[in-house]
């Protein structure tokens, strides 16, 4: 608990600075109805950077950073005219155009530059776990500045203004993308913007409540993602992304209960729930009854959660059979995985093998792979017969069970019959 | 109108072959295979390499000029072990079964190499590699270079017998030049005997085997994904275990992940190439070696 809490505070901080800036803008780039101005800027910085180093500046250095915030700002001035451009055509596909066409152009650039690909990777995959206090030193002042910046021109940044302060808020958010990205990742910057902003507006009509709710979940959502991202031993940007999608979900079932008609609220959700379950049984049914050797989502996953289940349909023979393949499969598995291992630790314990030895241990590692995929078929043949055997049976009792889920009124449908 | 320049387009397929009658024109999928290649074809063949220096050839995209040039090959140089996979939509594409699978163009550089860490169809933990043929990096142990060329040499005396001589000649050369120079590489690892060493993917187990170093974990657990904190909290604390100083990373892997665990262990990073072209001073499978093998001394001695 500890070592994880040491390992993970800098990238809370980072989380919770990234949060603080990006709700604000999240709030305002969702009342433009520019959502995906983000990707836009990060992909322009990132074509930028990659001119840069084409040129041959090296990639942490000062003229890269400049020429990131060049391009930056000049497709804040594009963007600026988007909104009058955007009477017939949406802004939004202007800006999704100016997206494909950076990174496409990036893609070509890099084509020519020797080891260019892993740095117009790099600019856009950034991975906030291994973030930490040197990102912060530049950050926080930088979100500051931002920040006071915009409270003190608040007046002019609510989207009504001239193109003056339209291109002052592109530029001003080009600038934080383009270091956010590259600390956390296009996907969780895009998470960071729109979702506590979104749960804010659900919830609050003024920005001040609007903001203060966004920051909030923001900070809860980061610590929870980062928590989960250690104790199940998940990729941690992928694992925040998830969480901040989990929490809009949760804030959307929330929002009729604490806004709308409670009563009537609880009556759809429950009606919600049965009419999902009432779909999958019969989905399942048919998949059962139409195709028993296909893949069967939901048989599956009950038989994984509670193997004994197979018992029910399988013959005594069929038990037999499928346990011993099992076994067998687990067995050439370990021994594989024990040769492996024994060949690891050979090369740098003990004499080295012989190149005649390591031939033999390939060979005998490919067997035991071709047995256990024998084994595997043996076992996948077994149940797909016992399925076969009982596809009319079980997809009719799995009918019955989704036509009782099901809310169907049928008190009303047997008095009219 | 048109039958002209179909006519035109005819007689110049049918003089084609006179054109490329004095070298033959060979292509591999990396450039690691075209130096070996010419290695032993020498001034008889003209040899191309489809994925250019540098690229990662495992998530290598294909260009249209690549058909061409498959269109054109006498002979096809391939790493198998599904590492360019990418190759078999190509070649389908292509039309042409001499150098497709089992064709009498088609060398798979793979055949007859003793593969390790095979595991069937699943992931062993943590291996970081997600193909069940085994680890493909089979070219990055010299002595290999031997079987590989023995399958190139194999392929170029049966599509051009009359040079059959001439290429084992220059094999036999390659190869002596090749055993000075294990022999020097061998000598100056041994300063990296029981030297722990952590690697970002698992490129180097051939590399390890040979010159027997001690990769004890790797940063990165399945290609392309972003290792867990959980992971990394465990690789640094082995880490600080083991007492490993040096971490390996190729160009193309993320400077600021291997940099991250790099400082948190107090270790040094040291950038090497899996490939020829993969970085500055690495042109040909010989001057690959001899760039690794600097690298990581030099990443010794300073501690």
């Amino acid at each position: 608990m500890i070592e994880a809490f040491q390992f993970l505070w800098p990238a809370f901080l980072v989380a919770v600075c990234l949060v603080g800036i990006h709700a604000y803008f999240g709030i305002m780039v969702l009342a433009r109805k520019v959502i995906f101005v983000d990707l836009a800027l990060a992909q322009i910085a990132a074509l930028g950077a990659t001119v840069a180093f084409m040129l041959g500046h090296s990639a942490q250095s000062m003229a890269t950073y400049g020429y990131s915030l060049t391009f930056a700002l000049l497709a804040s001035v594009l963007l600026a005219f988007t909104r009058a451009w955007g009477t017939r055509v949406p802004q939004e596909a202007l800006i999704g155009v100016i997206y494909v066409v950076a990174a496409a152009a990036a893609i070509l650039l890099i084509e020519r530059a020797p080891q260019g690909a892993e740095h117009l990777k790099q600019i856009l995959t950034g991975n906030i776990l291994t973030s930490g206090l040197g990102d912060l030193v530049v950050i926080v002042p930088l979100y500051a500045a931002v920040g006071f910046l915009h409270w003190l021109l608040s007046r002019h940044m609510s989207g009504t203004g001239s193109l003056v302060w339209e291109f002052v808020f592109y530029a001003t958010f080009g600038i934080v993308v383009t270091s956010s990205v590259a600390i956390a990742g296009v996907l969780l910057v895009f998470s960071f913007l729109i979702i506590p902003a979104a749960i804010g507006m659900m919830f609050a009509a003024l920005m001040s409540g609007q903001l203060a709710i966004s920051w909030i979940v923001g900070t809860f959502v980061s610590a929870a993602g980062l928590a989960a991202s250690y104790m199940f031993d998940l990729p941690t940007g992928a694992a925040m992304v998830c969480a901040f999608g989990m929490s809009l979900v949760l804030a959307g079932m929330l929002y009729p209960f604490l806004r709308g008609d409670r009563p009537k609220a609880v009556r759809m959700t429950i009606m919600a729930a049965r009419w999902t379950g009432a779909t999958i049984l019969a989905a399942s049914a048919l998949q059962l009854a139409g195709a028993p050797r296909a893949d069967q989502p939901l048989l599956d996953i009950a038989e994984q959660a509670v193997p004994s289940l197979r018992r029910i349909y399988f013959t005594h023979a069929e038990t037999t059979t499928f346990a011993d393949a099992n076994e067998y499969a687990e067995r050439y598995r370990r021994e594989a995985e024990q040769l492996n291992e024994r060949e690891r630790r050979n090369r740098t314990q003990g004499q080295s093998f012989d190149d005649f030895a390591v031939a033999r241990i390939s060979s005998f590692l490919k067997s035991y792979g071709e047995m256990r995929k024998g084994e595997q078929f043996v076992m996948g043949e077994v149940r797909a017969r016992a399925r076969e055997r009982i596809r009319w049976s079980a997809g009719l009792g799995l009918l019955a069970a989704a036509i009782f889920v099901a809310p169907l009124p049928w008190r009303r449908l047997w008095n009219r019959g | 109108m048109a039958l002209r320049s179909v006519l035109i387009a005819a007689l110049l397929a049918l003089a084609w072959p006179a054109f490329a009658q004095d070298r033959l024109e060979v292509v591999t999928t990396t450039g690691d295979l075209r130096s070996l290649t010419e290695a032993v074809g020498g001034n008889r063949v003209t040899v191309t390499s489809l994925v250019p220096p540098n690229i990662d050839a495992e998530e290598y995209q294909p260009k249209p000029q690549d058909v061409v040039r498959l269109k054109r090959a006498q002979l096809l140089v391939r790493v198998g072990l599904d590492y360019d996979l990418w190759l078999d939509r190509l070649l389908a594409q292509t039309g042409r079964p001499e150098i497709g699978r089992g064709g009498p163009s088609y060398v798979d550089a793979s055949s007859a190499v003793a593969v390790l860490e095979l595991r069937g169809m699943s992931v062993g933990p943590g291996d970081g590699h997600a193909h069940g043929s085994g680890n493909p990096h089979y070219w990055l142990d010299p002595k290999n270079a031997e079987i590989i060329t023995a399958n190139i040499l194999e392929a170029l005396a049966r599509i051009d017998a009359a040079n059959a001589a001439a290429y084992e000649a220059n094999r036999q050369a390659f190869l002596a030049r090749l055993s000075a120079k294990l022999d020097e590489w061998e000598s100056k690892l041994s300063a990296l005997r029981n030297v722990p060493i952590v690697a970002y993917h698992n490129s180097w187990p051939y590399f390890a085997r040979r010159f027997r170093l001690d990769i004890v974990s790797f940063i990165e657990t399945k290609p392309g994904v972003p290792p867990s904190p959980a992971h990394l909290a465990g690789v640094i604390r082995d880490m600080h275990a083991r007492g490993a100083r040096i971490v390996v990373r190729e160009p193309q892997e993320p400077e600021r992940d291997v940099a991250f665990v790099a400082s948190r262990a107090g270790a040094k990073v040291v950038t090497l190439a899996a490939s020829i072209g993969a970085l500055p001073r690495t042109d040909d499978y010989i001057a690959l070696f001899d760039a690794n093998v600097k690298a990581l001394t030099s990443a010794v001695a300073e501690q």
